[in-house]
């Protein structure tokens, strides 16, 4: 048999079948829909995940995998979202002396403070830090520089602010030296920072404004016995210098025996290790809800494809009597319910680039599109057709010509 | 072409045994046009599906060009009806989601034969039997006799050796009927072997033999 009458065969054939799939589209419409959410979940759960693992790489990264942060409250205060300051100057010199520690950066951060710019506003996080802040995130400027330990120490109204501050007040503009409000206190901008991103869920790293810890606490908190954090830098084993840490603060601040810790360490592991359980339990339940909504699908299909086997019996008998065997009818069949699942997974996999865009800007949930996407995608719709067509197909096949045929 | 050696067929219901086809003997050469004519229940239409490989008979033998076929497997038996014969049925049995000439083009996706053009064949054909106008509608939009000759082309496609047609005209008006049978004459005159089997008395004057079958034996064998 020539090469080319196979093609030609090949193609009369695919041109049925799409003729099949418009004569029968009721079936194939629901079907098709059914397959096409059920991809667009997973294929939105694997982005998303793909996406929280890079931010955890990033986030990890940023951070270094020699860092560790000190919070003020225990765990289960953190959990019930009550802020408790309990780190003191007292803590943080205390800390500098533990073997190992090589940077240490104090902190105090005021939430969801007003920016202005003459007649533009902008709500952001303020934070107070000291000033090795910024080269212990090894955080670049894109003009100015950071303040000086002479700004620190007279708790001087400067700034430095990040880019996506600089993108609403400024837009373009000359930034430094040009004077912002920070809540009421009138500040000098003398540096804007490069442009981090990718880390989106949760705070966007580049909405930020950064001023000597001094100044936040005397002119805008009026704090002045405790800090918001404390960050370290150890060349040590992290996980022996975060025991030293707990030492050295429970000696402290007091606290004996079974009592609890008043305070939190985070290493960078841990923030590691939190991203992936996060991500692990999103892929457990939403990958079980797209699985049930592909289950739920195939089933769908598979019915409705079972009740058409009846309708299309003098269908299979002509064909079956002009040549095709019952192996063909089954191949056929099978054929016809995976093109309507490829199908519905390519509209899935089209919809989710659409929806995930969308999300993502919506919800800041970062989403990254990869080929797995795809693979998975193609996998499952294929696997859906072939495991629901498998037993309409079955039964066509075994239809007789001779009992299709009469009457 | 044909030979059937103590053809028997029978029914099992339950435990009783239904015996259609009573011992039957025949032979048909290549080039005849035969009539097989019965009453409904004598027989002819499981006859008939045992000479077009669509069903086995209980007992007997039977050699459809000069080989065996029982025992043969279904994909062996697909291919042979594919290659060998053209079936025409009563209900015409069009396939509703496909035009004329498509449904002319059945045959060709299941042939391991080299048909060339099938596409021009099948356009030569339906024009041949008046429908050039017609290539493109569906069934639903083509009369009865319009239909059946579609039909006859889609069994000519694959160039047969045998035509088989299973009441052809039950379902038309007679004019339309006696249209086809003259069409059939054509084909048979132009060398085609054709069984029509029917129950219709008016068709005895027409082919190049006649056979009666009767409660499942032949009773009645002319060739003219």
């Amino acid at each position: 048999m020539g090469l080319f009458q196979k093609i030609s065969q090949g193609r009369e054939f695919l041109e049925e079948i799409f003729k099949i799939l418009y004569y029968y589209r009721g079936r194939v419409v629901f079907s098709f829909a059914g397959v096409a959410l059920g991809i667009l979940s997973i294929c939105i759960i694997i982005t998303t995940i793909e996406g929280a693992n890079k931010k955890a790489k990033e986030v990890f990264e940023a951070l270094g995998p020699d860092s560790i942060m000190v919070f003020g409250g225990g765990e289960r205060q953190r959990a019930a979202r009550t802020r408790i300051s309990t780190l003191t100057f007292r803590d943080a010199d205390a800390l500098q002396r533990i073997e190992g520690i090589y940077d240490l950066t104090k902190v105090y951060q005021v939430r969801n403070v007003t920016m202005r710019y003459r007649e533009k506003k902008w709500q952001t996080n303020v934070i107070g830090a000291t000033t090795n802040y910024f080269e212990s995130f090894s955080w670049g400027f894109q003009v100015g520089s950071v303040f000086t330990g002479d700004d620190y120490d007279h708790a001087e109204a400067v700034c430095v602010i990040g880019s996506k501050v600089y993108n609403e007040l400024f837009s373009g503009e000359d930034a430094l030296g040009k004077t912002i409000l920070v809540g009421k206190l009138p500040a000098k901008v003398i540096g804007v920072l490069q442009e981090r991103g990718g880390a989106a869920a949760g705070p966007n790293i580049d909405d930020r404004v950064i001023m000597p810890l001094t100044t936040v606490m005397s002119r805008i908190t009026n704090e002045k016995k405790y800090l918001g954090s404390i960050r370290l830098k150890t060349n040590r084993d992290p996980d022996r210098t975060v025991e030293d840490v707990r030492t050295v603060l429970r000696t402290n601040h007091g606290l004996q025996g079974t009592s609890e810790d008043d305070f939190t360490i985070r290493s960078s592991k841990d923030i590691l290790k939190f991203v992936t359980v996060i991500s692990g339990q999103l892929f457990l339940f939403l990958g079980l809800a797209s699985i049930v909504a592909l289950v739920v699908s195939g089933f769908v299909l598979a019915n409705l494809f079972y009740l058409t086997i009846q309708e299309r019996r003098k269908d299979i008998g002509i064909r079956r009597a002009y040549g095709a065997s019952r192996k063909g009818i089954l191949l056929s069949f099978l054929f016809e319910s995976v093109l309507i699942t490829l199908m519905g997974g390519v509209a899935g996999i089209l919809l989710s680039v659409v929806l995930g865009g969308t999300f993502e800007k919506l919800f800041d949930i970062p989403m990254l599109f990869t080929y797995k996407v795809i693979v998975f995608a193609m996998t499952f719709s294929f696997l859906t057709g072939l495991l629901s067509g498998l037993r309409p197909a079955l039964r066509a096949s075994r239809i007789e010509p001779i009992e299709a045929i009469r009457g | 072409m044909i030979t059937l050696r103590n053809i028997r067929k029978s029914y099992f219901v339950g435990e009783r045994e239904l015996p259609i086809l009573k011992g039957i003997n025949l032979d048909i050469r290549q080039g005849e046009l035969v009539i097989l004519m019965g009453v409904s229940g004598s027989g002819k239409t499981t006859l008939m599906n045992i000479v077009g490989l669509l069903d086995k008979q209980t007992a007997g033998e039977y050699q459809f060009m000069g080989s065996a076929v029982d025992g043969l497997d279904d994909e062996t038996l697909a291919s042979m009806r594919n290659m060998h014969i053209g079936f025409v049925f009563q209900q015409f049995f069009l396939l509703p989601y496909l035009n004329a000439i498509e449904n002319v083009l059945i045959p060709i996706v299941y042939s391991a034969k080299q048909i060339k053009h099938p596409r021009d064949k099948a356009r030569q054909l339906l024009a041949r039997f008046g429908l050039a106008e017609r290539i493109h509608n569906k069934p639903s939009q083509l009369s009865g006799g319009e239909q059946q000759r579609v039909a006859i082309a889609r069994a000519l496609i694959n160039d047969p050796d045998l035509i088989l047609a299973d009441e052809p005209t039950g379902a038309l008006d007679s004019r339309t009927g006696s249209e086809i049978m003259d069409l059939f004459q054509v084909l048979n005159e132009e060398g085609k072997t054709i069984i029509v089997v029917t129950h219709d008395p008016k068709l005895t004057s027409f082919g190049t033999r006649l056979i009666r079958i009767e409660d499942g034996t032949i009773s009645e064998d002319i060739t003219r």
